[in-house]
This record gives structure tokens, sequence and C-alpha cells, in this order.
């Protein structure tokens, strides 16, 4: 019951961490900021815009990438097999990537492009973390994971890549080149408006929240450590999103794949000899 | 009559009867026959295999010698008529060796016919997606100029492939499963030949000489076989193999890198573009490369560590390299062929594993891949026939024009990457059982980093062509109404539903849960259009953004330029790997 | 039903376009958002695109060069949406009224709905005139704004509004530009 209403609250969550965000980058910059409850506010307002679509693949292709993305937190919360929810996750962003090419606009291509070459970077990652969490439980549900006493410290290195592609996922400096508010203008998400808009806008909570989610797992069955790890992640991706500049994609992709690959396999050559 | 002989000697008689015959009456044959060949592999499965003895009579052994010595001479003539040195050369090294083979030539015998599940399995794979392949063949050579009598060759070509494709993986004889390699090789010699060109001509050339050095291979494996282990056949060869000596096993593994385009022996297979478009997907799904997953998996269990870790290292640095290629071509048979390579090496790798997970997640591979490549390359022959379409960069907004031929573009992509297809469950379980194995050696870390960057490659790839498919303009010109033959769209249905059975299959044997299947179907497609169709009438269109200017821009699609030096890099590693496996087994 | 309207006041998403501005307002609306002004603690966001904003912000008198593109992003907004002139040049044409390449104000072309006045206008006054643009936006209804130059009708195809080509060229439909 209580998975039911977690997954119902999902994007709630992920707005209200959103909102949460933006005042704590604000006090960060010594500015008072928006309230917490802003992102509800933006989503209500934009209910009641008027919708202007490019074309309608387009559209529908937005709203799959939100139903797909809120399949893959529902299947976290339920403790549904990891590597399967990493591929379903990676369809989720095809699917927007499929939308930034359908329409004929310039900043969408780049955008999409951007997102394919993020893509590149953060998905063997993701695979790594899943097989590092297999070789320790020996199974790949989440459920088992989360039944098993913590792993961080077996798996400290791939924590550590797993740290480098939060950024990257949630649009961060210094990896947020793929959304690039400043310089194309949102990339993928530009064609949309209105209650189209919304749906990738919510999709942005559903993503913070599946990341929180993975992030908690390398705390096991320890709730407290959850606590902790994903309140000093949360701060630490706040710091750097703030103290960093944003790089270009090439160097993304060395750096990410470079030391986070690197990382994960001497991790995972360490486990093969425990 | 067993199901084995009907399925060896049925095609041949087919190919014999439709090589007469006008057009009506050939088709309806045709059809006939496919539908039988389907039905008696689905019975196979059903029968229960008896393990009796089946020894062929020494006069079809000197038949079958005699047919080899047939072919290796057309080979060395082709060669010197052609003047095409590399062609000979080879011809002459492999008469050379099959005469040393046949001089050393054991007494000791086993039964030359053995019908496992791997067997079965691929006798559905290529009898029921072969056939279908045919039945669009019927209607793609009819658009081609060439002569009754050639149209109908081609058909009896195809039919003739079958057959020999049923033996091949019925053998347990090495020596006649040579012939039978030798036959395929001819068989797609002449098939990509089949348009009499120049170009043709060329390449075709290009896949003998290469095709020929699996034939060398096989032979050296047959030469060592006998002079060690006193043996031609499978079965004895992999229950007596000794784990210091597997010389043997490496030249068939080598022989099925050779038939499986596997880099560097990967170019015969793009060249076979050339040919009619059947003839690649008879080459890509069902046929010819099927050999090489299946030969690994029948010498799977005779495999040690060190052959079984470099194939497998080998197969995935290969599914990494060729996805990396492939991302920078533009031609889409191309593009299909190149994932072709990559997930046969992906294959390989799997068997080369050898557990019980890796050998299914194998299987389902083939089955799945055979089915999704059938798909494919049929709407590469509409795109080219009924569109005039190669190159992927001109296939703009065809779900305007034909939404059908997107859907199954789609669902062919679809098929080979994401859940709950085949495909998808196999790349699961890879990465599941080399996740084992690195706790037993941690050099699997590498083939894992190598599929999980390869798959992404390859679902990079796949997307790349379909974000061409659905780029809709709203300002667009009139819908263009093309005619796609039913000989076209109704093979297109009949693997739309072998998907979906496969599908069900995966289901029922609990490779995904409930939840897994049917979750992201009905999720991922009714919730959308529910929403769609609720929203899109009140919705206005309006212009992309463009900064405020009025000017369309021209978009083309991206490209990931790789560099020269990289391609030569990737190359020389997987010659290298190669060179290691042989070393290795050597010492 | 839900009463929308309320909210629209929390959370303004801008559009600022630079119509020929000698850049002295751009960099004052810049200074609101940095942390001194802080608009951003009225939920303010800068998008940078027409299909997610509220609120559109022109500074500069409205040269011919940049006629076209304002009629376009004008037109790309979403209703209900309001227009803030920046700037005594795009009140007015301030002191390039009458010049040979400027068109005297923002007002010639779309309806504005906020004036600012100030050469440079200060952050303080931006920030008073957006509180007066939203005030304006609570009451707006969701009915197609007409920009009064360089627009044609939206067109109806299967009663979907089709508002791709509202924006005209310059000299594409010279009837209606000589009339105005």
């Amino acid at each position: 019951m209580i998975e039911v209403i977690l997954i119902i609250v999902a994007p709630i969550i992920g707005g209200l961490i959103y909102g949460l965000e933006r005042v704590v980058r604000a006090r960060m910059q010594r500015r008072q900021g928006p309230p917490i409850l802003q992102p509800f506010y933006d989503m209500l307002k934009l209910i009641d815009k008027q919708a202007l679509i490019v074309n309608p693949y387009h559209s529908i292709l937005g709203i799959m990438h939100f139903v797909t993305l809120w399949v893959v937190v529902a299947f976290v919360v339920l403790g549904q097999n990891l590597l399967y929810i990493i591929f379903l996750h990676l369809l989720s962003a095809i699917f927007l990537i499929i939308a930034g090419f359908s329409a004929k606009s310039i900043y969408s291509h780049i955008g999409a492009n951007r997102e394919l070459q993020a893509m590149i970077a953060y998905e063997p990652i993701l695979i790594m973390t899943a097989v590092g969490f297999y070789m320790i439980n020996g199974s790949f549900d989440i459920s088992v994971i989360r039944n098993n006493t913590s792993e961080i410290a077996g798996l400290f290195l791939i924590f550590l890549a797993f740290l480098m592609i939060i950024p990257i996922k949630l649009k961060k400096s210094p990896f947020d080149a793929t959304e690039a508010h400043q310089e194309i203008v949102g990339g993928v998400e530009i064609e949309y408006s209105g209650i189209f808009f919304e749906f990738l806008y919510m999709a942005k909570w559903l993503e913070y929240v599946f990341i929180y989610l993975l992030l908690m797992l390398f705390a096991g069955d320890s709730l407290i450590l959850g606590a902790v790890l994903s309140v000093t992640v949360f701060l630490l991706v706040n710091l750097v999103d703030n103290s960093t500049a944003r790089i270009k994609m090439k160097h993304l992709i060395k750096i990410v794949l470079g030391i986070g690959l690197s990382l994960s396999m001497i991790n995972l050559i360490g486990l093969s000899y425990v | 009559m067993t199901t084995y002989s009907i399925l060896i000697i049925a095609p041949l008689l087919f190919a014999f009867s439709v090589l007469f015959g006008g057009l009506r009456v050939r088709n309806v044959l045709t059809v006939v026959f496919v539908l039988f060949l389907a039905g008696v592999s689905l019975t196979n499965i059903f029968l229960v295999s008896s393990s009796t003895q089946i020894l062929f009579s020494p006069l079809l052994h000197y038949l079958f010698i005699l047919l080899d010595s047939i072919v290796l001479i057309y080979f060395l003539w082709q060669g010197v008529i052609k003047k095409h040195n590399l062609v000979t050369f080879f011809a002459l090294l492999q008469m050379m060796l099959y005469a040393a083979v046949v001089f050393f030539s054991s007494s000791i015998t086993s039964s030359d016919i053995l019908i496992d599940e791997i067997s079965s399995t691929m006798y559905l794979v290529i009898n029921i997606v072969g056939g279908i392949i045919i039945v669009y063949a019927l209607g793609y050579i009819e658009s081609e100029k060439f002569s009754r009598f050639k149209k109908n060759g081609f058909i009896a070509l195809l039919f003739f492939f079958l057959s020999i494709m049923n033996f091949i993986v019925s053998t347990n004889n090495i020596e006649i499963f040579f012939l039978l390699f030798e036959l395929t090789t001819l068989c797609s010699y002449i098939l990509i030949a089949y348009h009499g060109d120049e170009v043709s001509s060329e390449n075709a050339l290009k896949a003998l000489w290469i095709n020929q050095i699996g034939g060398v291979a096989i032979l050296i494996a047959l030469i060592v076989s006998i002079t060690q282990y006193d043996t031609v056949y499978f079965d004895m060869l992999i229950n007596n193999i000794n784990e210091l000596y597997l010389l043997p096993i490496v030249f068939l593994t080598i022989a099925a890198f050779v038939k499986g385009a596997s880099i560097p022996f990967d170019k015969w297979l793009l060249g076979a573009m050339v040919a009619p478009t059947p003839v690649s997907a008879m080459l890509h799904s069902a046929t010819m490369v099927k050999i090489a997953p299946y030969l690994m998996l029948k010498l799977a269990p005779a495999m040690s560590g060190f052959v079984s870790l470099s194939i497998t290292l080998i197969g995935t640095f290969v599914f990494f390299s060729a996805s990396l290629l492939a991302l920078s071509k533009d031609y889409f048979k191309e593009i299909l062929g190149l994932s072709t390579i990559a997930l046969l090496a992906l294959m390989m790798a799997l068997a080369a594993i050898g557990t019980k997970e890796a050998t299914t997640a194998c299987l389902v591979l083939i089955v799945f891949h055979a089915i999704s490549k059938a798909l494919l390359f049929l709407q590469a022959a509409i795109l080219e026939k009924s569109f005039n379409l190669k190159y992927v960069n001109d296939i703009n907004g065809l779900i305007n024009h034909s939404p059908f031929v997107v859907l199954f573009i789609v669902v062919g992509f679809a098929s080979l990457t994401l859940p709950p297809f085949g495909a998808f469950v196999a790349k699961f379980m890879a990465i599941e059982s080399i996740a084992n194995e690195i706790g037993n050696n941690p050099l699997y870390v590498l083939a894992l980093i190598f599929i999980a960057l390869g798959s992404v490659f390859l679902t990079l790839l796949y997307f790349k062509v379909l974000t061409k498919l659905l780029a809709k303009d709203v300002s667009q010109e009139k819908e263009i109404h093309v005619d796609i033959p039913k000989l076209f769209t109704v093979p297109s249905f009949a693997l739309l539903a072998l998907l979906v059975m496969g599908v069900y299959v995966l289901y029922e044997k609990e490779f995904l849960t409930t939840a897994q299947v049917f979750v992201p179907v009905v999720l991922i497609a009714v919730v959308p259009l529910l929403f769609a169709t609720l929203l899109f009438k009140k919705a206005h269109r309006v212009k992309e953004y463009h900064c405020g200017e009025k000017e369309e821009p021209q978009l083309n699609m991206y490209y990931f330029e790789i560099a020269r030096s990289y391609k030569m890099a990737i190359t020389v590693v997987a010659t290298v790997l190669i060179l290691v496996l042989i070393l290795g087994a050597m010492l | 039903m839900f009463d929308f309207k309320p909210i629209r006041k929390k959370s303004p998403w801008i559009l600022h376009y630079n119509a020929g501005s000698c850049n002295g307002c751009d960099i004052e609306i810049l200074a609101c958002l940095s942390p001194k002004y802080d608009i951003e603690r009225f939920g303010v966001i800068n998008t940078g695109n027409p299909k997610q904003s509220d609120v559109f912000l022109v500074t500069g008198p409205v040269t011919f060069r940049s006629r076209e593109r304002l009629i376009e992003l004008y037109t790309q907004m979403p209703e209900p949406k309001v227009v803030m002139a920046v700037g005594s040049c795009t009140c007015t044409g301030g002191v390039f009224r009458d010049m040979y390449n400027v068109e005297n104000g923002l007002d010639r072309y779309i309806p504005v709905d906020v004036y600012v006045p100030g050469c440079a206008s200060s952050p303080e006054l931006i920030i008073d005139g957006l509180v007066k643009a939203l005030e304006i936006l609570e009451s707006k209804t969701k009915e197609i704004e007409k920009p009064f130059k360089l627009f044609r009708e939206a067109s109806l195809d299967n009663t979907i509004v089709n508002r791709r080509n509202s924006a005209l060229k310059v000299g594409e439909d010279t009837t209606d530009d000589e009339k105005n």
C-alpha cells in the first residue's frame, strides 16, 4: 500500500526536491530565492496556458517520455530488476531524443544530439553500477538489494562514478551542456509549451526521484544512512553546480567515461578477488 | 522418413520444381512449399528425437567427396577466369589440404546426423523466417530486369540454400560440414553476383576469398583432429577433448568468425549489399551468418578457460566496434549489415561463455535477430522498390506517406533493443552471465564494458534512423500515395506476428515477469494516445522557434565520424586478438 | 473548476527581446535577476523561449531590421501573455524618435500592457512594472492576441487552429502594411 502511495506522489516529491533545490541554490548565492512550492505554481500555470504544438508526434513522444519515466520510478519503488529498470530508463531517454529530432528545429536537434552524447557517457556507468550490486548481492532485484546491509564500502569507487553522472541526469553544472539554458534554450524542450511542456517539466522532477532512489540503494537496508547520503549528495551537487562552469560535450564524455569507467572497472576487479 | 531428411530433401525438390513454369504457378507453388517447410519444422519440435545412429553409406561419402572436389575446382576456375589471385590461391590451398584430409581419413565412425535442441531451434529459424523471405523475394525479383528463367533460378537458389542450411545444422561429421560450408559459400557467391555487373562480381569474389579462409580453417582443424584425436565427428571431438590441446576447436571457431563476418573478416558481408535485397535478408537473418553462432554453440562444451575467455573478448570487442563503426554510416542496408555483424559477435561471445544462461541467451538472440532482420530488410526492400530510397538521410518524414512501413521499421528496431523483445532479454542475460564470470576471471570486466558501450551505440544507431522517419513537418506537401505489393505487406505482418509470438514464448518460459512485459506495452502505447486525443484538438499549431527568423532551416541527420586511425586500430586489435587465440591454443 | 488565474501571478516566465536597444536597459534587466534585486523570488525565470513565457520584455526602439522577428516571437507566445516596453526608446522611440531606421516605439506593432520609462529604466522601476504587468496578466483571457502589423489571421484546418504562418515577412503583404 505504501508503495502505491509513494508511486502516486512521486512527481510531487520530485517537485518538492526541485523547489528545495532552487531555494538552496539561491541561498548559496545569497539570494532569497523562490518559495519552495514554486515548481507547483509553475505547473498549475502551465496547465492554464494556451497549448501550442509543432506536430503531434513531437508532443506524443514528450508525453511518452514522462509516462515511461514514471513507470521506471514505480518499478524502482516496487523493487523490480535493476538492470531492467536501467534499460527502461534508457527507453525514456530515447523517447525524448526522438522527440527532439522529430521537430524541424535547430535547437531541438542540437539538444537531442547532446542528449545522445550524454547517454553514451552515463549509460555504461549505470550498467556497471548494476553489475556492482549484482556481484555483491547475487541478484539484480532491487528488493534484495534493499534488504541487504549497506555495501557502500565495497562499492565505493562505483559510488564515486555514480556521483559523476548525477549532474548529467539532473542537468547541473559542469555537465549541463545537454540543456544549456542560456546557450541552446533548453535543447530538446524548446518546442514544447503549455500543458505539453508540463509533462517534460514533471519528467524532470521524476528524474530527481529516480536518481535519489538509486542513490538510496547504496545505503542498503539502513534508512538513516540513505537519508544522510541523499542530503549530502544533494548539497554537494548543488555546491558543485554553483561553483563550476559548463564544459563541452566532448570533454563531458571524455571525463565521465574515462574516469567513471576506470573507477568502476577497478572496483569490479577488486570485487572479483573478494 | 524422419523430419530432418524431409527438411533437407524437400527444398531440393522444390528448387527444381519452381525452376520452370510461369509466374502464377511459381508463386502459388512457392507459397505452398514454404508453408509445408514451416509446418515440418514446427512438428519437429514436438517429435521425440530418437538417438539412433545414422550412418551414411560409403557410396554417399564418395559422392560428398566428389561434390567437394567439384566445388573446389569451380572456385579455382572462377579464380583463374576472373583473374583473382586470392581466390585462386585459397582454392589451391584448400585442394591440397582437402587431399590431405581424404588421405588421412580416420576409420572410427559415429553418427553422421545429430539432432539436438539447438538444431531444432535452428530449423525453425531457417525454415519459417527463411520461408517468409522467399515469399517476399517473389515480389522483389519480379521488378528486376532478368529473364524468366533467371528469376525462377533465383527462387530455386534460395530453396537450395535452405536445404543446405537444414543439412548443416543436422550434421555431426566435420567433413560433411566442410562440404556444406563450401556450398553456402558457393551459393552466396552466385547470389551476390546475380546482377551480373562489374560491382556485383567484384563483391562476390571478395565474399568468395574471405569465406574460403573459413574453409581453410576447417580443413586445418580436420587434419589436426584426425592426427591428434583420430576422429572427424563433432561429438567425439568434443567428448574426448584434451584441455591442453584445443587447436581443432580454435580453428573451427575461426571458421565461425569468418562466416559470422566478424571483424577483420567483415568486408564480405558489407559487399553483399549489392545483391538483390532478399539475398541480404537471407544471408543476414535466417541462413549463412547463423552458421557462426550455431558452430560456437556446438563447440562451447569443449572450450576451456583461456579459449572461452578470448572468444568472449573477441566477440564483445567486435560487438562494440561494429556498433561504433555503424554510427558513421548513412546507407540503410549498410547500417543493418553492421548491426548484424555486431549482434553476431555478441551471439558468439555468449555461446563461448558456455553457461546454461548464456547459451539460452544466445539462442533467444538468434531467433529474434533473424525475425527482426528479416523484417527490416523487407522494409529496406520496400523503401528501395516503392519509394526509391536507399539513404537514411532521404527518408525524411516517411510517416506522412506510409505509416505502416514506419511502424514496421520502428518495431524492427525496437525488437533489437527494447523490452519486452527477445534481443533485449538476451542482452540482459548476457550482462548477467558475464557478471557471473567476473568472479572467476577479472578480465571479463573488459567484456562487460564492451557490451555496455556497444549496446548504447547500437541503440543510438537504431534511433538515429528512427528520428528521420518520424520527422514530420506540418507544412508538408501533399501525401504521396505509393502502392506496396501484397507480397511485401503480407510477409511484414507475418514477421510481426512471429515477433509477438516470440515475446509470448519468452513470457511463457518466464524470462520476463508479467509486469515487465505488459506494463511497458500498455503504459507506453495506450496512455499517451489517450492524452493525445484529449489534448490535440484544442492545441494550436505553431512554427518552430528559430530566434524569430523566418527562413526554414535545412536539417540533416547527425553523424559520428570515426577517424581512419580508429578504424585501422579496430582491425589491428581484432586481428591480434585472433592471433593470440591461435598462439595461446598452440602453446 | 479550479481557478488558475491567481496562480498566473506566481510564476511569470520572461522572454527578453532586444529590438535595437543600446543594451542599457538589458543590463538593468539582468541586474534585476542578480542577487541584489533577485526577482526569482517572485518565481521569475528568464526562459529565452517564447513558447514557454508569459511576459514579453522588449527593449529598444524597434528598428526596421528587428520588427519581423518581434512579430514572429510575439505570435509564438501562448496566451495569456503581457507585453512590457522597457525604457524610453521602447515606449516612444526616445532619442531615436523619427530616425530613418526606427519605428518610434513598440506600440505601433504589438499591443503593449505596461510602459516602463527611463533611460535606462532602473531595476526598481522594472520590478514595479512587472508587478503591474502581473495584475494585468491575471485578468487576461486565452483569446488570441494580435499584432497590429505584419499579421495574418490564423487559418483553420479541420477545426485545428494553425498559427504557423500568422507572422508575415516585411513586404509579403504590402496592402496590409500601408493601411496601418
